[in-house]
């Protein structure tokens, strides 16, 4: 009883960082599904949204003179939702500038594809090394969201569990727009086949430009909510990448809620471990991905492929 | 015109004998891998061994500032014997692969005249084997494995910074006796953690306490929150965290957010000011060790804090720390040393550094310093904990409470001293740049 007590802190804890990597993976596999591209530039675009997220939350800009100071004098909380709408919204931009550089790679040889994305990481990350250094920064939160709380006779970070609650209404919101809307069913088809959409009239060269800009949306977002636990210097994207691209296989590739179920996993893996064996802690994603991969190829969720049937 | 034909035999009785005088010349009994003549007026070439991405790149671009204000001031002064200094740098990438390769590289191909700049301990190891094969001098700026100047000594290499050791001797029996015995290691899963920790085990075993749990902690760690529900379950007196790098800024900002910077107490090894500058104040809990603060109110420190400032205007850190101390302190050593053997010769400049004193005037610190028999610089160890908020807010440089300064010879690492077997002279091979 007392083993139970004591595990279950390091269940919540996992459970909570579970949903925080599976909002990480979210656009990773939306890019994976609909473009059969693997965007390693995903990372970068997770730093920069939580570095615009900074500018606009604390804009420390001489020339915005007396707009500026009255910005500033605005409460934090309406800079802190301005910046979760407006960061994505420019981070989306940049992905779609990035999906019009990838089209003339498209049906080509992956590799193609997956070099641009990587140069683009590289691109991306030392324009934030040079426009605000390689220091590390610090992205303001409400005060309300700071701070510990006290459940079960043990310390718990307010934030982190903010950060998990925002995660799951993330996760709802893509659901809900991928199944309940005539955008989210296009999307759905095209992840299954993109000629056939093609073939039904529907502007697939739009359709991708949708979906990478959604997708980097996402990673952004992501950026703004892990940026006040990781920390936010220019590489932090590096830490993000791994884990989401892990969870994608693990999950099955192109998998909605397989991406939600291996990424709570996981987090399950690393939190639990971290408690008890706590070397083996970043090692046990790994372990499970071979224990998942060895039983069952395409992931979880993943679909069979024609050469299964 | 009567034509010369070359039997097979004589073709490769010749090739043998060529080949034989090449290996002769480069490789012979004479060990000198490289030599030029060093009254030319062909510059002094630094190769900056350091990190610019992975845990170590914020330090280490510190790092390489400290390497460039001492130069920029001998380039000043007309150079070193009359030789410009130049330098270059390869990213070493805080990995110990890369830095090896980075080393290699540097020596054969770009035929530095010496190496300077090292974070990770690791990385400092894999440089300074490559560097000994060939016998180039090697200044480990920044590293402070208690192995780098202990087990992994080299004749070649001069270790700058202070180790795990010499701040654990600092902290470790006054926090025992003002704090509780009962300790907690949290250490980072790499060579410096491990040997920092396995220091401050046994100074508490040594003072009465007791060790009652180690957590490895993974180096790219980014969730620390296990380790901190673990440590309120166990409940020690203190947490002695050996965690470096970005692990470091991580830990503290998560630490922070919990509210556990108070209770239990935290004694952080060393801290490395490009770790903790811009944080805020909350983030700096606990006491540690530092071997130089830019606010220390002794002769000299102003000056070079101006002189800090004049040449990196634009950088966001506005005052110089630790790191960048240490690749200056080293640079500007290295040089004079190189004056006054009046020759490059590694040999030459090896004897010369070997033994040196330098005044706490020259150093910035609080007490004379002096190389030890095992090539660590011995030098003051400052405790230190973070400012008075108030202080702070009215300047956010100003994040550090220096409590205590603690002379060289009181925190000499033994250990290290007796297990380091450095080559002889005549084990290694002469260079001269």
């Amino acid at each position: 009883m007392d083993f139970i007590i004591g595990l279950l802190p390091f269940i919540v804890n996992g459970l909570s960082l579970g949903l925080l990597f599976a909002l990480i993976a979210l656009g990773f596999m939306l890019i994976i599904g609909v473009m059969e591209l693997i965007n390693l530039a995903h990372g970068s675009l997770f730093a920069l949204g939580a570095y615009l997220a900074m500018v606009v939350i604390s804009p420390h800009v001489p020339w915005l003179g007396a707009f500026g100071s009255w910005y500033l004098g605005l409460p934090i909380v309406l800079r802190y939702v301005l910046a979760i709408v407006l960061a994505p919204a420019l981070v989306a931009v940049v992905g779609m500038v990035l999906e019009v550089c990838l089209r003339p790679t498209y049906g080509k040889d992956p590799l193609y594809g997956l070099l641009l994305t990587f140069g683009a990481a590289m691109v991306l990350e030392e324009s934030i090394r040079v426009v605000w250094g390689s220091a590390e920064q610090m992205l303001q939160v409400p005060p309300v969201l700071v701070g510990p709380f006290l459940f079960g006779g043990m310390i718990y970070s307010k934030y982190q569990f903010f950060a998990s609650a925002f995660a799951i209404f993330i996760i709802v919101l893509v659901w809900l727009f991928l199944e309940r809307t005539p955008y989210g069913a296009i999307i759905k088809a095209g992840a299954h086949d993109s000629e056939m959409v093609r073939a039904l009239g529907i502007n697939l060269t739009r359709l991708r430009l949708f979906v990478f800009g959604f997708g980097t949306a996402l990673a952004a977002i992501a950026g703004i909510i892990m940026s006040p636990i990781w920390g936010l210097r220019p590489h932090v994207g590096v830490d993000a990448v791994i884990p989401a691209f892990l969870i994608i296989t693990l999950g099955g590739v192109g998998s909605f809620w397989g991406a939600v179920v291996a990424g709570v996993l996981v987090g399950l893996a690393v939190g639990i471990t971290a408690g008890f064996a706590s070397e083996w802690s970043l090692l046990s994603m790994y372990l499970l991905l071979i224990a998942v991969v060895t039983i069952r190829a395409r992931g979880l969720f993943g679909k069979k492929s024609i050469l299964e049937a | 015109m009567k034509e010369k034909k070359i039997s097979r035999r004589q073709f490769f009785k010749r090739a043998g004998l060529a080949a034989a005088g090449t290996g002769a010349v480069f490789y012979g009994p004479w060990k000198y891998n490289r030599v030029y003549a060093s009254k030319t007026d062909k510059p002094i070439l630094i190769g900056m061994t350091s990190d610019a991405s992975g845990q170590f790149a914020n330090s280490g671009a510190s790092d390489r500032r400290g390497m460039m204000m001492a130069i920029d001031e001998f380039n000043k002064k007309g150079g070193v014997l009359g030789r410009k200094i130049d330098y270059m740098h390869i990213d070493t990438e805080s990995n110990p692969a890369t830095g090896s390769r980075v080393t290699e590289r540097m020596i054969t191909r770009n035929e530095v005249t010496f190496l300077i700049g090292a974070l990770s301990s690791g990385v400092a190891n894999a440089i300074s084997q490559v560097a000994q094969k060939y016998g180039v001098v090697y200044m480990n700026s920044n590293s402070s494995s208690p192995t780098e100047s202990g087990e992994n000594c080299h004749r070649v290499k001069f270790v700058w910074d202070g180790n795990g050791t010499n701040f654990a001797k600092a902290a470790v029996k006054n926090a025992i006796e003002k704090v509780g015995n009962q300790w907690l290691l949290l250490t980072n899963d790499y060579v410096w953690g491990h040997n920092t920790s396995k220091s401050t085990r046994k100074l508490v075993n040594a003072f009465g306490g007791t060790i009652v749990d180690e957590l490895l902690v993974p180096q790219g760690t980014r969730d620390f929150t296990s380790y901190l529900l673990k440590i309120q379950q166990i409940k020690p007196d203190v947490v002695a965290a050996a965690v470096a790098g970005d692990d470091s800024k991580v830990m503290r900002q998560q630490v922070a957010q919990m509210g556990m910077g108070k209770k239990p107490a935290w004694i952080n090894n060393q801290q490395d000011w490009p770790d903790v500058y811009g944080l805020p104040i909350d983030n700096l809990f606990g006491v540690f060790g530092t071997t130089w603060y830019y606010d220390l109110d002794l002769p000299g420190v102003k000056e070079f804090v101006q002189r800090y400032r004049q040449m990196y205007p634009d950088t966001t850190m506005k005052a110089p720390g630790n790191v960048y101390y240490n690749g200056y302190m080293c640079t500007k050593e290295l040089l004079s040393a190189v004056e006054r053997a009046g020759t490059t010769n590694n040999l030459k400049v090896i004897k010369q550094l070997e033994g040196i004193k330098v005044s706490a005037r020259d150093r910035m610190q609080h007490h004379d310093a002096y190389m030890g028999a095992n090539h660590q610089m011995q030098q003051t160890v400052y405790l230190a904990t973070a400012n008075d908020e108030a202080l702070w807010e009215k300047d956010k440089n100003a994040m550090f409470k220096i409590l205590s300064n603690v002379a060289p010879s009181d925190v000499e690492d033994t250990d290290a001293m007796a297990v380091c077997k450095m080559e002889s002279y005549a084990e290694t091979p002469t260079y001269e740049g």
